[in-house]
């Protein structure tokens, strides 16, 4: 059993013929199966586009690394935020150009950095003087930015605990960097993920327009460039604000920074996050003294990782024309592992072995962060336009 | 209209119009592209760097071919590390003095492909009856190889790439092995004004195994950023200290069809700026 209770997940019962769709995939793919919909990232592309005019797009490839999610961002106008040589290999094979990324993973090794710029990227992060250290070979070759931490405990990923520097610290490291031959362009930060509000990104681009302005009068060398990091968040429940609101106050801050400045983002959630649809099959059913436990073939240790990793807790959809009588639920994964458990405390009504659960808004940090646990073979990943996905 | 902008540096870079791709691989980790520009020809780029052109490669070519073999006077055997291109080759050609010529590549196809879409680079030498082709790395051949030679010539990619293992003080080392007595070692080693470390690592790590290491440099203009290095490693130290007679009488002996050598460019080309000199401290 698990030993932490989770708040229970938005569930949807719909007609059971609508699981029809659904049915015909699995009959065709096999079960389980996770269904890009290249149309939904390119509309999460154009509502961020639109919400953030003037602003560089980098798609944050952590949050999917699947060939056609980046193949359709490529196809956007999307430039690559990257953090490994892994990820430069898929964007080498979908042709995109290396002047089109930034490899903002704050800690690298000398490889890591040459395949980069080997690459052709030549723009990276840093936060700390001895991966600044780093750089001195390469110097006349990279543009740097420092990453700045904003420490935000209210986002359920707190990205500013394991990387970036202090404001405090910044300009200092910044003229160290000068002294060693290494210029810094501009300042980068990372707000946190799937952001509840927008304060703390307002409250880093203020803070960063400050530093880059203090730094350009103080200094002969000009810094030209803010980087926003990601954080923009999805409605996984009806809380989150649509991001139009998210992001006005973000654009009325950025009217901070002199014209000069280019700015620049590295969404990752954003783009992808409604991308996504995973349907598994119920493959074993149990009543116990707790509710009705459902044993699907998609877990934590699968599709659903994020519900781990990202504590997210996504949408989830069954089929039944039954909806008078509910029982207590809890949805299991596969594995013999206690903690594969991705919707507890739901009330639905009953379901059968072989009938199917599907889960929205399943494209950021899902496939991405998977696992071969068990040799549970993973979801299968195809693409469909179709309105249902 | 199409372009192709060099990823070299991030705070500038050159950029060429292309008028048609000739050829374009995705393969084996690296991108490569041959295109047509109106004033450079036909270029060759890999992974955003320009590796060379039509109108400037006899710069580069003549400079790593015509000064370490008319220094030495007598040179009877050759070893091309690289070059797949075949423009060293070219170059070594026209020494008719010259036995026998090896070229060590790494791949095949580098020289398929040169001899399709960069004909004018080889201009025929590959069926020089005195070249021998070796698909090798260049590192392993001159580990293993039991055969000596007076003049290596080492025409690599950048080390920041497929050519790193080119730019290794254990490299050096086997090519000294390798090199006949009174032979020379000459290396592309970048632009020093942009890639100062390139220089001073190769000083350090030839250092250690040739009694003369300096530099000569040619401005090539699509290796940007001012004058290319060349290193130039021997034990005897009197090769590049000749006087300009002996220079000329070889030179004119030799009936070298050049554009760029010349006997005074080539004593000139050692005399180096305080910036690179700096370097070598
Ligand atoms: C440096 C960096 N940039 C961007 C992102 C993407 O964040 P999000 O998916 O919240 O937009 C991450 C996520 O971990 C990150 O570490």
């Amino acid at each position: 059993m698990a030993s932490v209770s989770l708040p229970a997940p938005p569930v949807t019962i719909s007609p059971a013929s609508e699981a029809e769709i659904y049915r015909k995939a699995i009959e065709t793919h096999g079960s389980p199966l996770l269904v890009i919909n290249p149309a939904k990232i390119r509309r999460a592309y154009r509502s961020l586009n639109d919400a953030l005019p003037g602003v560089g797009l980098y798609f944050a490839i952590k949050a999917n690394p699947h060939r056609a999610v980046v193949k359709t961002l490529a196809e956007c106008g999307a430039s690559f935020d990257i953090a490994t040589s892994g990820e430069i290999e898929l964007l080498r094979e979908i042709k995109v150009r290396g002047d089109n990324c930034i490899h903002t993973h704050p800690i690298k090794r000398d490889k890591d950095i040459r395949d980069a710029l080997r690459y052709g990227c030549t723009k990276f992060v840093v936060d700390n003087l001895e991966e600044i250290k780093k750089f001195i070979p390469y110097r006349n070759r990279v543009g740097i930015l420092l990453r700045v931490s904003f420490p935000n405990p209210n986002s359920p990923v707190d990205l500013s605990k394991k990387f970036g520097c202090t404001p405090d610290n910044a300009i200092q490291l910044a003229e160290t960097a000068t002294e060693m031959g290494i210029k810094i362009k501009g300042f980068s930060f990372h707000a946190g993920s799937q952001c509840a509000c927008p304060e703390n990104h307002t409250h880093a681009v203020e803070r960063c327009a400050e530093l880059l302005m203090h730094y350009n009068e103080t200094h002969e060398q000009n810094m030209s460039i803010l980087d926003i990091g990601g954080g923009f968040p999805v409605p996984y429940d009806n809380g989150t604000p649509d991001i139009e609101s998210f992001c006005a106050p973000i654009r009325n801050a950025l009217k901070l920074l002199p014209e000069h400045i280019a700015v620049i983002a590295e969404p990752g959630r954003f783009l992808v996050a409604d991308a996504a649809t995973a349907v598994s099959t119920v493959i074993g059913v149990a009543d116990r003294c707790d509710g009705r436990w459902y044993y699907l073939d998609d877990g934590v240790y699968g599709s659903y990782s994020g519900r781990i990793y990202d504590h997210a807790n996504y949408p989830i959809r069954v089929f039944s024309d039954e909806t008078s009588v509910t029982h207590p639920t809890i949805m299991a994964g596969p594995t013999c592992d206690s903690i594969d458990v991705f919707a507890e405390n739901i009330n639905i009504p009953e379901l059968k072995i072989g009938d199917l659960v599907v889960g929205e808004m399943m494209g950021a940090y899902t496939n991405a962060t998977a696992t071969d646990f068990n040799l549970f073979p993973r979801a299968k990943i195809i693409e469909s336009t179709d309105a249902a996905f | 209209m199409n372009r192709y902008s060099e990823t070299l540096y991030d705070a500038w870079g050159q950029s060429f119009a292309v008028d048609k791709v000739l050829f374009e691989t995705h393969t084996d980790h690296q991108h490569l592209v041959i295109f047509k520009n109106s004033h450079y020809g036909r270029v060759m780029a890999l992974d955003g760097v320009i590796q060379t052109t039509e109108a400037d490669e006899f710069i580069y070519h003549e400079s790593l071919t015509h000064i370490p073999l008319l220094a030495h006077g007598d040179v009877k055997k050759v070893l091309i590390i690289g070059g797949g291109d075949g423009g060293i080759l070219r170059e070594v050609c026209k020494h008719k003095n010259v036995e026998s010529i090896t070229m060590v590549e790494i791949d095949n196809a580098v020289v398929e492909m040169s001899r399709e879409h960069l004909p004018k680079h080889s201009d025929g030498a590959f069926d020089d009856s005195r070249f021998q082709l070796v698909i090798d790395d260049g590192a392993n051949f001159v580990a293993e190889t039991e055969q000596t030679f007076d003049v290596i010539i080492s025409d690599s990619t950048d080390p920041i790439g497929p050519g790193e293992v080119l730019f290794t003080q254990d490299f050096y080392g086997n090519c000294k092995r390798c090199l006949n007595p009174g032979g020379v070692l000459v290396t592309q080693n970048g632009v020093p004004f942009m890639q100062a470390d390139e220089l001073i690592s190769t000083h350090e790590r030839q250092q250690v195994h040739f009694a003369d290491n300096t530099f000569y440099t040619a401005a090539i203009p699509t290796y940007v950023g001012g004058v290319m290095a060349f290193s130039w490693a021997s034990d005897n130290k009197d090769l590049r200290a000749q006087n300009l007679e002996i220079i000329k009488a070889r030179f004119e002996q030799a009936e070298l069809a050049v554009r760029f050598y010349t006997p005074e460019l080539h004593l000139g080309a050692f005399a180096l700026p305080g910036y690179i000199q700096e370097h070598l401290k």
